[in-house]
């Protein structure tokens, strides 16, 4: 029995073409010149209890929109949508008690209280007993050792911390379901790891439904199984995260600090190195774009990323690295092109 | 049903003790606005005072009547002021897209939005309404009899409900030009009026502060109906079918808004 239906959804906005300057804008007030925005299109999809979906797009895709017709804050177009057995739209305060939300970078909490008075007016207003309070704030503890926090304000909280509080505060009171959008952003990598352990852990234990909208693939790839693709309001891809992954993976891009750094002669000294591995013949790029780092961009599956990274380490004088993020724009466009075909 | 009000009950007590114990932290901005509140009100009676010293009469009111009508008005204003603030920052959440977190708990909307604010120094308010309530009906020899308490809380239930509409409209309009402030304003502006008896304004004002814009309501159909009850128009004996029918429509008006409401990208 899915837990999520969604059937034939999509929703448009009418959208005023404005005009440009004062006269324009002068003239928008009197318009009827109106263009339909189909910001989610025709799309179809069921999860499963238990499931962790990425559900994946660029900017506007029309990632926000669906989850906000799944929370119950759009009505939409047309199309069928049942959560949990309830419309949102109609049911929503229904709804909302069987559903945990972190949406974008907003905090929930009680920005002036203490973090740990948040953690009790939740408690309330979803009427949680004793008893699972206290199984759920020591199974937070456990996972996150947010105790030291507790005392502080939501107001002094790092933007990781407050994230950290921001999803357990959304699993306390045991929803079925929770959506995260973009959970990650903007944190940086080690606080990045901690949150998608808690959010693996959290599903694991309760079997929590888990919703995940992000432009992180590292988030896609560390947590889910299946992922949907959402890209201008229609569904590119709805499966498994294995056959996508190699798209994914196809390109890394490893990012060096060679020193003493020379320009040209440097960056020939680099794709020397790797010719020597690998041939000539290897599908690779060395390049500068900014002074003193190099890119060195290959196939995952021609050279493991770790591979070249150990050789690289060991044949030249390299004094930091980075491994760049994959760009979701990418993948897309390789998805359109017919890779996945 | 009954358990859901002790629910929400408890919960709103929970709610403003905590945002209490948060405001006291900036205990400058509690003091310094509290006082400016009592000044304010105080101007306010000064130029009455100074009115009445040169004409004796406002159209037939004499200033302590009009005192009265000035403390009815203050104590109507509380409810609205001591919980309804909030409302003043809808536009700022509507505008910046902080509107949605209000969607995701198993709540009334209205009641967690109106939760999480609420002004203290409107209890400094009720108490200086309160204050010039009982110097002007001493002044006046007004005896406080059973009928004229229960009186006097129903008509001033029914006002509070009268101005939590009319803000709550106002307000409203941010949900579809996202910039209300200057219907806000005028709302707040109209209702400045409400402290002075409304026969002082010819037929188009009293008119339109009767029946369109019910302002009359908030403070000097109930007065007359202590003051001057032979004078009192059949008007007020309907004020609170006014009152909570206005209220109903300010609730769907919100109500539409809400579920108009898309919220800004993110």
């Amino acid at each position: 029995m899915a837990i999520i239906g969604v059937k034939n959804l999509s929703k448009h906005f009418k959208v005023l073409n404005r005009h440009e300057g004062l006269l324009g804008a002068a003239r928008d007030l009197f318009s009827t010149d109106y263009r339909l925005v189909k910001a989610v299109d025709d799309i179809s999809f069921q999860i499963e209890p238990g499931e962790i979906v990425g559900y994946i797009g660029p900017n506007g895709a029309g990632k926000s929109t669906t989850i906000k017709m799944m929370t119950g804050i759009l009505k939409p177009t047309e199309g069928k949508i049942e959560v949990n057995g309830n419309v949102p739209f109609k049911n929503r305060q229904k709804n909302a008690q069987n559903m945990g939300v972190i949406f974008g970078q907003r905090t929930q909490l009680w920005w002036d209280l203490p973090v740990i008075e948040s953690f009790k007016l939740l408690k309330e207003i979803y009427r949680v007993d004793q008893e699972t309070y206290d199984h759920q704030m020591g199974m937070f503890n456990e996972l996150a050792d947010l105790k030291a926090l507790y005392p502080q304000t939501v107001r002094s909280l790092s933007l990781g911390q407050r994230m950290l509080c921001d999803i357990t505060a959304s699993f306390l009171h045991n929803p079925k379901i929770v959506f995260l959008d973009e959970p990650t952003i903007g944190l940086d990598i080690s606080i990045k790891a901690r949150i998608r352990e808690l959010i693996k852990e959290l599903n694991r234990t309760h079997n929590t439904t888990i919703i995940l909208t992000t432009h992180d693939i590292g988030d896609v790839e560390a947590l889910c199984s299946r992922i949907i693709i959402i890209d201008q309001g229609h569904i590119l891809y709805d499966g498994d995260i294995k056959r996508v992954n190699q798209l994914f993976g196809a390109y890394r891009t490893l990012r060096v600090q060679v020193r003493p750094y020379k320009g040209e002669q440097t960056i020939d000294q680099v794709r020397q190195t790797l010719v020597e591995r690998y041939g000539e013949d290897r599908d690779f790029t060395v390049r500068s774009r900014e002074m003193g780092w190099i890119n060195i961009t290959f196939r995952q599956d021609e050279m493991p990323l770790l591979e070249v990274l150990n050789y690289a380490m060991s044949r030249l004088p390299i004094r930091d690295v980075q491994i760049v993020e994959l760009a979701l724009e990418g993948v897309i466009r390789r998805i359109y092109e017919g890779a996945l075909q | 049903m009954f358990a859901n009000l002790v629910h929400y009950g408890r919960l709103y007590l929970r709610l403003e003790a905590q945002y209490i114990k948060a405001r006291m932290n900036y205990r400058v901005d509690f003091i310094v606005s509290s006082i400016g509140m009592i000044f304010s009100n105080i101007a306010s009676l000064a130029v009455f005072w100074v009115l009445f010293h040169t004409i004796p009469h406002l159209a037939g009111w004499t200033f302590e009547e009009i005192l009265f009508i000035y403390g009815f008005y203050l104590l109507a204003v509380s409810p609205a002021q001591i919980f309804f603030d909030h409302i003043w920052q809808l536009r700022y959440h509507l505008m910046e897209g902080t509107f949605i977190k209000y969607y995701f708990r198993p709540l009334n909307m209205m009641f967690y939005y109106m939760s999480e604010m609420v002004d203290i120094k409107g209890f400094a308010q009720v108490v200086l309404g309160g204050a010039v309530i009982a110097y002007a009906s001493t002044q006046l020899g007004l005896t406080w009899t059973a009928g004229r308490i229960g009186l006097m809380i129903l008509t001033l239930f029914s006002a509070s409900l009268v101005v939590i509409a009319i803000l709550v409209i106002a307000s409203c309009a941010a949900f579809w030009t996202l910039q209300s402030y200057s219907i806000l304003a005028l709302a707040f502006r109209l209702r400045e009026f409400a402290q002075y008896p409304t026969t002082i304004f010819d037929g188009f004002f009293r008119f339109l502060f009767t029946y369109i814009i019910p302002i009359g309501f908030i403070a000097f159909y109930p007065s007359q109906l202590m003051l001057r009850p032979q004078e009192a128009s059949w008007l007020i004996y309907i004020s609170p079918v006014v009152g909570i029918a206005l209220f109903a429509l300010a609730y769907l008006v919100w109500s539409v808004g809400v579920n108009s409401y898309s919220g800004t990208g993110s």
